[in-house]
């Protein structure tokens, strides 16, 4: 148990890190140069401002839309939002940061509050996942990958939770090295789109207000 | 293409066919432990011994009421310690057996039944039975439940069946992951379950028809289809068993999550009995329900997956339902 | 006012004449298969490539795609019109191409087959899907790349082709070519219709449409009261005359170029400040957003939708019109390449609100309008008819609903394309092109 846990605290840690570092990084900027051509035409707008503004804005569907998709967005927002709570605020997380990564940490939430969050972040992660399945669209679309990246966030997230006994060693590494494979396949995903969304909202943004559109 | 999914189809089959023995031989193995534990298992009558039990646990006004009467501590102690050894002693065995039995049941009619119509999509004509909306809820709450069973028969039977395999250090890491894991999916079940019963209740209220089917046994032994409407009786007495047995399952293991409220040990004792006892019968239902959505009876799990079935399982099985779709013009052509 | 429904109908059927011709390529399987990879590749700037990257399949734009919503057929799913390029992307610009090859199947011809029903026949290049979707991914933007492919590889509908390769090689559209146009105006001068052209010197230049000459004389008789109306100085030309482009439909760069060069000639040529191009739809964007690129320059003057242009003279108070009333309801379409591409939005509600009438819009409507299914050249498929009707259902609906008992647009397209929808489901509102609803209105 020891060795692995030196294995998994030491290299692997550094490695499973590295790969999303570099991943990631490396990902975003090989898109990015690939360069588009400037618009000559006489803007109705202004595309930085439109670009700002959809970053924004597309976190709210429009009225039309959402009518539509409820289910999707509601399951959407408890998923991410609970997500990334989990992951900014769950003590054992913050700790973590603070001993491998930042060398300070801040306030926590309690332990009920780190169920709750958990069992909602679990209940959108779940009918997100089944939509994807069954909805006849997403089930078309889908590939080997997405289907990957949904059942190891899942994973992730549950052996987090098993582990929150805190009397069993092996049950935190096993959460800790799904993580670090989750790091390790993160670059390869789409979960990439933690990222990419911020370029193409704002490139899409850009387009329509350079036309007088807000989208 | 088409080709490809008929062999497809057929290469499913098979492996769920087999998966039912291998599952069956596992619960024996887990069954043979507990009843080793026991002794040998040798009970003379276990339902007798059982209920008298339960009679004769402590007055009603205790078990019924949060309030701690006054002088009653001494009975509190002792009721507490019977339900312990009820649940230990009677629960855990028995429950694990019947729900062996209840997978030898369903292994022995699979064998034994004549082999059942088989829909391949020849009518060529679907329906559209459950929306999108319809399976994902189908669905959220299945998983839960299963993921809750799963974990609730470790906390249950672990001790006898899965500690004599692993040793008591790995068991104590699936324990406590076990018991981690059971509270953390409660209430994302709870959530499920409501809404599930909010969308299905009212295709399940009982209607005309639904003596007959129930008399005639749903047609599961002659091998004749019985008239049904939308679903058929047992599906009904399924639906509403989920949403009572699920209800007292919920407040039970709300008590028992959260003691937060004074609870006394003698109610958290009988809510574990309860809640117990209401889990392993749900399970054993649900297994007949499985094999019934699955292998039991060919063409059912499209209803679920694909949300469309065959118009020829339809109307073999919800006649009344296939007439009322064709009367309205919902029969579609079946997608190439 | 309405169209002739006998000439509509003998259009129609001219067109579907052109659909049952055969017109073989000089193309190897392998060379189209080569040629479609080489533009599609060099088609993914950074923005697609940042769209392929972050689409996570979620499927939520088929729920703004009018050919989805109306055929709930999975293969309509916007996002799925671009895979042979995501395909190609992964495969070959990707910087994890060399995994990705180990899994993701090359483009064959049968892919290319496949997806030319999918770029042309249900796509109408309307951007409505990149409005729902949650990262903003630009599938329009990749269907004209996919189209552009398509056309190097002789992959496209015939109807598209022998129209685009007719505009590029004759300058004409239907037969119709700049002494056509001119012996129109000319009959239009017999009736007493004052119409300048090839002015040496003018203000505006207008433009007229192939279908405005065959189909909505009206609208191009109005169009000259109008510009009259508010006493301009303004001008057509025999030589760029010509608002549609086909070139820009079918993803031909080179047609395209050419189409828009007659009308840049002709416009520097008369000094214009302002070109007004006809009522159809995509000759705006065309001139509008994609002109100054194609030039390599900015326009030296302005381009205005007709609808733009109506709503700017009506502010300033140059063109008055009688009021309508408001005894009879309408409702607005809103054309896609003008509105929620043109950007073009409340122009047109200037204008009516100006003609008194009793509007009721449709819901959605404006920059979310749902597209009626006949733009990005649509309307020539034959073959995409039954679809195009299905769609049609949706859009009768939404104006049904409205309760209006007249329709107004300002696109030929989307006229043609309801017209279609009105033989063929015998629906009895009428529709009217804005342009036309104010030349019979001018006060
Ligand atoms: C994993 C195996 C399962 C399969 C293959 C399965 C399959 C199905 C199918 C095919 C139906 C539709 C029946 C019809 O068309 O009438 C159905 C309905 C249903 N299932 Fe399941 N199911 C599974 C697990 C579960 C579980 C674990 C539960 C319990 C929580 C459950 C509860 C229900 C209920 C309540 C209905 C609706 C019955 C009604 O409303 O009358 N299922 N299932
Ligand atoms: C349908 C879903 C459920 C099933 C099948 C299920 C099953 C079980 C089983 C078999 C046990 C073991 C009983 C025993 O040790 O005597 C158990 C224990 C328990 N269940 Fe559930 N349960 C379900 C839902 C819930 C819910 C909704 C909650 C609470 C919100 C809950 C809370 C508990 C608790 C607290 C225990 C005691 C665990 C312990 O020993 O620490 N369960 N459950
Ligand atoms: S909505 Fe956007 S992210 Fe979702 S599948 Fe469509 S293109 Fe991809
Ligand atoms: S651009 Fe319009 S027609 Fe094309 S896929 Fe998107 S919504 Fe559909």
């Amino acid at each position: 148990m020891e060795t692995i846990a030196a294995f998994l605290e030491g290299p692997f840690w550094y490695f499973s890190a590295a790969v999303f570092v570099v991943g990631v990084v490396g990902r975003l900027a090989l898109a990015l140069s690939l360069g588009s051509s400037k618009s000559l035409s006489v803007p109705r707008g202004s595309a930085s401002a439109g670009a700002v503004r959809a970053v924004f804005s597309r976190f709210v569907p429009r009225r039309d839309f959402y009518r539509r998709i409820r289910l999707e967005v509601i399951a959407g927002y408890a998923f991410h939002v609970g997500l990334f709570v989990l992951l900014f605020f769950a003590a054992p997380h913050v700790e973590f940061y603070k001993e491998y990564i930042l060398g300070f940490g801040w306030p926590t939430m309690p332990r009920w509050a780190f169920i709750v969050v958990s069992e909602i972040a679990f209940a959108g992660l779940i009918v997100l996942w089944l939509r994807r399945l069954l909805h006849p669209v997403s089930r078309k679309l889908s590939d080997a990958g997405d289907h990957i990246g949904s059942i190891l966030i899942f994973f992730v997230m549950l052996t987090g939770c098993l582990a929150l006994g805190e009397d069993h060693e092996s049950l935190r590494l096993i959460h800790l090295f799904l993580a670090q494979l989750l790091l390790i396949y993160f670059p390869f995903s789409s979960l990439m789109h933690t990222f990419t969304f911020v370029f193409s909202r704002g490139y899409i943004g850009a387009g329509f207000a350079h036309h007088g559109v807000k989208a | 293409m088409k080709t490809g999914t008929t062999v497809n189809r057929h290469a499913t089959r098979q492996s769920t066919t087999w998966l039912l023995p291998v599952v069956w031989l596992l619960l024996t193995i887990c069954g043979t432990a507990v009843a080793e534990e026991q002794g040998g298992g040798a009970v003379p009558n276990p339902g007798i011994e059982l209920w008298r039990a339960v009679r004769e646990g402590p007055p009603p006004g205790v078990s019924r009421s949060q309030v701690e009467g006054i002088g009653m501590t001494t009975l509190i102690a002792e009721g507490g310690e019977r339900w312990r050894q009820l649940r230990s002693n009677y629960v855990a065995p028995w429950g694990g057996w019947a729900l062996v039995g209840m997978l030898g049941v369903l292994t022995l009619f699979h064998l034994v039944r004549k082999s059942p119509e088989r829909f391949d999509g020849s009518s060529g004509k679907v329906i559209v039975r459950f929306p999108d909306y319809d399976r994902i809820l189908h669905w959220f709450m299945a998983g839960t439940f299963l993921f809750l069973a799963i974990s609730g028969l470790i906390l249950l039977l672990g001790r006898y069946v899965i500690l004599p395999l692993v040793g008591p250090q790995a068991f104590g890491a699936i324990a406590s992951a076990s018991k981690e894991g059971h509270n953390l999916f409660g209430p994302v079940f709870i959530v499920s379950l409501t809404l599930f019963v909010l969308r299905f209740a009212q295709r399940n209220f009982f209607a005309r028809g639904d003596l007959a089917w129930l008399a005639k046994g749903g047609g599961m032994l002659s091998g004749k289809h019985v008239s049904a409407g939308f679903f058929n009786a047992g599906e009904k007495i399924l639906f509403w068993s989920i949403t009572f047995g699920g209800l007292a399952i919920s407040i039970s293991g709300l008590i028992l999550v959260f003691p937060l409220f004074g609870q006394s040990r003698e109610l958290m004792q009988l809510m574990l009995l309860v809640h117990g006892i209401a889990a392993l019968v749900l399970i054993a239902f649900t297994f007949g329900h499985m094999y019934l959505g699955s292998i039991g009876l060919p063409g059912s799990f499209n209803a679920m997956n694909t949300g469309k079935v065959d118009a020829d399982w339809a109307h073999a099985h919800h006649d009344r339902w296939h007439r009322e779709a064709e009367e309205k013009g919902l029969i579609e052509k079946a997608p190439s | 006012m309405p169209v002739d429904m006998n000439v509509a109908q003998a259009f129609m059927e001219q067109v579907q004449e052109m659909g049952k011709m055969e017109v073989p390529s000089k193309l190897s399987d392998q060379e189209r298969v080569e040629t479609a990879k080489q533009v599609i590749r060099d088609g993914i700037n950074a923005q697609l490539a940042i769209d392929l990257e972050a689409c996570v399949h979620c499927g939520l734009c088929a729920e703004a795609c009018h050919f989805y919503l109306a055929s709930k057929d999975p293969k309509h799913t916007p996002i799925r019109k671009l895979d042979l390029m995501k395909r190609m992307y992964r495969r070959e610009r990707s910087p994890a191409r060399w995994l990705y090859r180990l899994f993701v199947k090359d483009v064959t011809i049968d892919d290319l087959n496949e997806w030319e029903e999918l770029v042309y026949d249900s796509c109408t290049v309307c951007m409505r899907c990149s409005l729902i979707c949650p990262m903003g991914i630009n599938i329009g933007g990749g269907v004209a790349v996919m189209r552009a492919a398509m056309r190097t590889a002789d992959l496209m509908p015939v109807e598209m082709r022998l129209v685009g390769q007719e505009q590029a090689e004759k300058g004409t559209i239907f037969g119709v070519g700049s002494e056509q146009f001119v012996q129109t105006l000319e009959e239009l001068r017999k009736t007493g219709l004052k119409i300048p052209l090839d002015e040496p010197e003018a203000d505006i230049l207008v433009l007229s449409a192939v279908t405005d000459i065959v189909l909505f004389k009206d609208t191009l008789v109005s169009t000259i009261k109008i510009m009259n109306h508010i006493g301009a100085k303004w001008t057509f030309s025999s030589q760029g005359y010509e608002s549609a482009n086909f070139g820009y439909m079918t993803g031909d760069q080179e047609w395209q170029c050419a189409a828009s060069k007659r009308v840049y000639d002709a416009a520097v040529a008369c000094g214009a400040k302002t070109v007004i191009v006809a009522e159809c739809g995509h000759s705006y964007p065309t001139l509008r957003w994609a002109g100054a690129e194609l030039m390599g320059k900015p326009l030296p003057f302005e381009v205005l939708a007709p609808s733009e242009f109506l709503g700017r003279e009506i502010q300033a108070g140059r063109l008055k019109v009688k009021p309508i009333g408001k005894q009879a309801k309408f409702t607005f379409h809103d054309p896609c390449k003008i509105g929620r591409i043109g950007g073009v939005v409340d122009a047109p509600r200037v204008v009516l609100d100006a003609l008194g009438v009793d509007l009721t819009e449709t819901e959605p409507h404006g920059v979310e309008n749902l597209c009626c299914g006949g733009g990005g050249g649509n309307f020539l498929i034959t073959r995409a008819l039954p679809l195009r009707l299905k769609v049609f259902e949706l859009k009768m609906k939404q104006f049904d609903d409205t309760g209006a008992e007249e329709v107004v647009t300002s696109c030929d397209s989307c006229m043609m394309n309801i017209m279609a929808g009105t033989m063929a489901h015998q629906w009895p509102k009428p529709t009217h092109s804005l342009m036309d609803l104010v030349g019979h209105h001018l006060a």
